[in-house]
């Protein structure tokens, strides 16, 4: 129940505002995205003005201020990456899913993220595909592997 | 384990559990590694597990998952004590053999042995492996030898003696006389002397100060930080212990990045693991010390890797950096007097207590002392981690060590120090990796990250990937930082795009070189550095752009051209099918042609064709 | 407790109490350092660059704001060096190059030695100065004003767009916001950035005069003390 939630997160960390950030995260995990309520509650629980909370939460990219589609795409654009091609890959998910960076498709199935630098240098160019982790990419795999995450979706829907 | 009040009890513990261990006759160490993790090391974990058990080895035979060994290229690792067996790309199929043949009867398996690819003989042994014998594994060996989530490990290993060594003899000043003399030196990117900045904040009135670890490792192509602190999580726990002993603060953090959360999770329970032996709380070991530490996670901002801004973090405010005309050693953290340390520097602080500060000043050069972690990724054979001592020469590490060009593309250039560093050219290889000697050649050392160029990488390219991955973490509140990069990202745009004009060559410097004197912290300061670095070494590639037009490496998607390779197509037809655009026509078994005017390059084609026909130039 | 120390700026001894702001004590000897973001009496934030002085210590010379700057006792400032004059001469351009459209803006580029702009015009209403922010959140404790978002994508908003009760209109954001003092003549059309010239603003043709006050009417705004 979200009312319970919120209240746990809550715990321990009334009137204390450095505890902002790890607040947010946990409502961020929880939630999916960090709502006009939550920012609102966190304000008057934490002791931390509006426009702070607000703030904090607009700066800091681990927090969404709408919610994420369905699927999370993310390209990792690290420097490794890059030199291997990463730069196509964000292009063919972009294009193929006609959507921004960061923004969620039409039919909200998809978000396309990049982020820099997930650690797995060696296998580059990484992609990670909602948990999953995917090396040594291509284009092609890549558009491959979207068609596949957009079908399962697409029989799920109509299953619904 | 109940928890140890003296010294004697730490010393006892450590006996009683090395006694434990007694019937182990194999230690089995697989990688647990970033790298090796996405190659599925977990599921050869569990395969092995079983293994031992079932043939009824569970006593004798200790399986160890650790932090990363360094050798990613060939994920998923293990080697094998005793004998120091070193076998690679292991699949949880090999679980049977490498237990009933290996461990039960001591054949080594041939298959699974490396290959060195100079002479294509099979090495059996890790420490005879050309990768790892040019190295001086100081501070990643230790990865072996712990599971991250294990304290019995880290004190079977002698973990916590240099602590116990320095609060029953050692004075604070003793303390900071010792780390000031070993040399060392900031291993976060800044390079700063690190006895100094103790001995700032030791000098600093006031009774309430910290000590943070900085580990948002945010260069990207870096993972260093993440390999020490995910593998071996007590050792930067006790360097930090140490130095909150030296300069008299009570509390410690580590702030992790958001991206690392098998990182966050080995450090709490390092941590908890601590504190419940009494390591960390109230009287350590029954000394005066009190000492605890907290984590707290970052939120996706490589502007909170500097300084006042993870502070601003740790806080609960914006990442923004504020202006350092005090130091933050004297008012830092709540404006109280705060040594902030990269993960390395605080690993590195324990051996230098207790093997001494002439023992670590021994490696290195005269500038740079010890040891440095390296991440070596991009156009090359062996990507991985390395450890060399400082003042080995580039070409030590990129063709020694790292085997040289992958693909056989010759290799053009090396990108050191992340967004903050720069690239230096094949004929600077010989220049030593050392501080002050990086950074007058136009790069730096960095936090240790190490990409290899080839032909195929554009240098422009480069320069603008850097802008904008700049452009895009810049806190946006100083107007150097945030409108300069945008403008100087504008020029390197026009030129990559065929729009330059050579006069804007000039102008990128005047405004590169105002910038870094202006900007109000360190990514504004040092955001120039790849602009300045490209155009110092590579500005044959920037005029190419503007007076001709032609990108040389065949990146820049306006300048260059896709083609078929009439001695190599076969007219398979595979890019045809494979392209969205329809821009791809041929008979079968006949030369295929692509549509300049529908191509657009996206690179399916390259990728999936077999025969390497498809050209880019 | 007031301390008084004794700073060093162009050659002049000038004492100022410990802490405070070289900007505003070099102001009050009559030496003018352009600045754009800074408010007299408010902590400064650094946000504009135009202020930065060389700070000599220990033999080498540190650029550093100073609206940031404490004085401490034997420091020494020179705030008027051909590197320093290079440095703000190049942040004015940029600065002017991505909001020509406001008097103030080109009267500071004027006092910082623009001469030629050799970027392409942009036609931004807001040069994130943050003089608004400032007002709200440090002399009136509204914060009903931030700025929110990083890099390209910061802008000065209302907490969640939605102007906040603590908002009781006061209006001083909009009289210290440097694009509304003395607005010119008529807005710039899109597709016709270039510098028109309608406001008699001396960026068209002031001569190359070293650090000397030029009669900006962003003084005259900012309560400047020549101005009376």
């Amino acid at each position: 129940m979200p009312a319970t939630t919120m209240e746990n997160i809550l715990e321990g960390r009334r009137s204390q505002p450095h505890q902002l950030i790890e607040a947010l995260h946990d409502v961020q995990d929880n939630f999916g995205y960090i709502s006009e309520e939550s920012i609102r509650t966190l304000s008057q629980e934490l002791g931390v003005p509006l426009m702070e909370v607000y703030r904090v939460a607009a700066f800091y990219k681990a927090f969404k201020l709408t919610p994420s589609g369905k699927n999370v795409i993310t390209v990792c654009m690290g420097t490794a990456c890059h030199v291997r091609g990463a730069r196509l890959l964000l292009d063919q998910a972009t294009t193929q899913l006609d959507v921004k960076p960061g923004e969620v498709t039409e039919d909200g199935l998809f978000t396309v993220e990049h982020v820099n630098c997930l650690g797995a240098c060696a296998l580059g160019p990484v992609v990670v595909e909602n948990q999953t982790y995917h090396d040594h990419m291509t284009p092609g795999k890549l558009r491959n592997l979207i068609q596949r995450c957009g079908c399962q979706d697409k029989e799920v829907g109509q299953d619904a | 384990m109940p928890r140890l009040n003296s010294y004697r009890e730490l010393e006892h513990l450590r006996t009683s559990l090395l006694e434990q261990r007694q019937p182990i006759t194999h230690t089995v160490m697989i990688c647990g590694g970033p790298g090796c993790q996405i190659a599925h090391s977990d599921g050869l974990v569990d395969a092995l597990q079983k293994e031992i058990s079932s043939q009824g080895l569970k006593d004798s035979v200790a399986l160890r998952a650790t932090g990363c060994h360094g050798f990613c290229e060939q994920g998923p690792v293990m080697v094998i004590e005793p004998g120091n067996i070193f076998y690679c790309h292991v699949s949880s199929q090999d679980a049977f053999e490498i237990v009933s043949q290996t461990l039960v009867r001591g054949e080594v398996i041939d298959r699974l042995l490396y290959t060195d690819p100079a002479s294509g003989v099979k090495i059996q042994t890790e420490a005879e492996i050309p990768f790892y014998r040019d190295q001086d594994q100081q501070l990643l060996s230790r990865n072996r030898l712990v599971d991250p989530c294990s304290i019995e490990d880290y004190l079977v290993a002698g973990g916590y003696s240099a602590l116990s060594k320095v609060l029953q003899g050692a004075s604070p000043a003793d303390v900071i006389k010792e780390v000031t003399a070993a040399g060392l030196r900031g291993r976060g990117g800044g390079g700063f002397p690190t006895g100094r900045k103790w001995l700032e904040s030791y000098q600093a009135p006031g009774d309430e100060k910290y000590v943070i670890c900085n580990a948002d490792e945010g260069d990207p192509g870096a993972y260093m930080d993440r390999a020490v602190l995910e593998g071996n999580p007590h050792q930067v726990l006790e360097g930090m212990m140490i130095g909150a002993w030296a300069v008299g603060a009570q509390q410690g953090y580590v702030y992790v990045r958001n991206e690392y959360p098998l990182a966050v999770q080995h450090s709490r329970i390092a941590v908890e693991q601590a504190r419940a032996l009494g390591i960390l709380g109230e009287n350590i070991l029954g000394s005066s010390f009190s000492f605890d530490v907290n984590i707290a996670r970052g939120g996706g901002a490589f502007v909170c890797g500097e300084s006042t801004a993870l502070m601003a973090s740790l806080e609960g405010k914006v990442g923004e950096p504020r202006p350092k005309d005090v130091h933050t050693a004297v008012e830092g953290l709540y404006n109280k007097p705060t040594v902030l340390n990269n993960v390395e520097t605080w690993a590195n602080v324990p051996e230098i207590m207790l093997r001494g500060a002439d023992w670590f000043a021994a490696k290195g050069s005269s500038g740079s002392k010890g040891t440095k972690i390296l991440a070596l990724t991009g156009r090359i054979k062996n990507t991985g981690l390395v450890e060399v001592a400082m003042g080995t020469p580039i070409n030590t590490v990129v063709f020694d060590i790292g085997g040289g060009a992958a693909n056989g593309h010759p290799i053009k250039a090396v990108q050191t120090g992340g967004p903050s560093g720069g690239c230096l050219p094949v004929d600077k290889f010989d220049l030593a990796l050392d501080f002050d000697i990086l950074a007058e050649a136009g790069s730096m050392i960095g936090s240790g990250g190490m990409v290899v160029m080839d032909e195929e990488s554009c240098m422009v390219d480069v320069a603008r990937y850097f802008l904008e991955f700049l452009q895009d973490e810049s806190c946006g509140k100083c107007l150097p930082c945030r409108t300069g990069i945008d403008r100087m990202l504008e020029i390197v745009t026009d030129i990559a795009e065929g729009r330059g004009r050579p006069e804007q060559l000039d102008l990128l410097e005047e405004l590169g070189d105002t910038i870094a004197q202006t900007a109000l912290c360190g990514l504004g300061k040092t955001a120039p550095n790849p602009v300045l670095s490209t155009l110092r070494y590579f500005r044959a590639e920037y005029e190419a752009h503007i007076n001709e037009g032609r990108c040389p490496a065949g990146v820049c998607k306006p300048l260059i051209t896709y083609s078929i390779d009439a001695d190599k197509c076969n007219g398979c037809g595979v890019c045809l099918r494979s392209c969205a655009y329809e821009a791809i026509n041929g008979e079968k078994k006949q030369l295929h042609v692509i549509n300049a005017e529908l191509c657009q390059k996206c690179g399916i084609c390259r990728s999936e064709c077999k025969f390497d026909a498809i050209l880019v130039a | 407790m007031l301390q008084l120390v004794e700073i060093n700026v162009d050659g002049a001894n000038i004492k100022a109490p410990k802490g405070s702001r070289v900007l505003d004590n070099a102001f009050e000897y009559g030496i003018c350092i352009p600045h754009l973001c800074h408010i007299k009496n408010l902590p400064g934030t650094g946000a504009c660059r135009l202020c930065v002085v060389e700070h000599v210590t220990n033999g080498y010379s540190k650029v550093t704001t100073s609206c940031t700057l404490g004085a401490e006792d034997g420091m020494v400032i020179r705030t008027n060096t051909d590197r320093i004059r290079k440095l703000r001469r190049n942040l004015a351009e940029i600065l002017v190059a991505e909001a020509p459209n406001s008097r103030a803006v080109q009267d500071v580029a004027v006092r910082c030695g623009v001469k030629e702009v050799r970027y392409p015009f942009r036609n931004e209403q807001c040069i994130l100065c943050g003089r608004c922010v400032q007002i709200c959140t440090d002399t009136w404790r509204a914060r009903a004003i931030g700025f929110v978002g990083r890099g390209k994508d910061r802008q000065v908003a209302y907490p969640m767009g939605i102007r906040p009760e603590s908002c009781k209109q006061c209006y001083d954001c909009v009289e210290l916001c440097p694009m509304t003092i003395t607005p010119c003549d008529g807005p710039i059309q899109p597709g016709q950035e270039y510098l028109c010239g309608h406001c008699e603003s001396q960026l068209m043709v002031a001569e190359d005069i070293p650090g000397s006050c030029t009669w900006c009417r962003l003084g005259e705004s900012f309560g400047c003390g020549r101005y009376g």
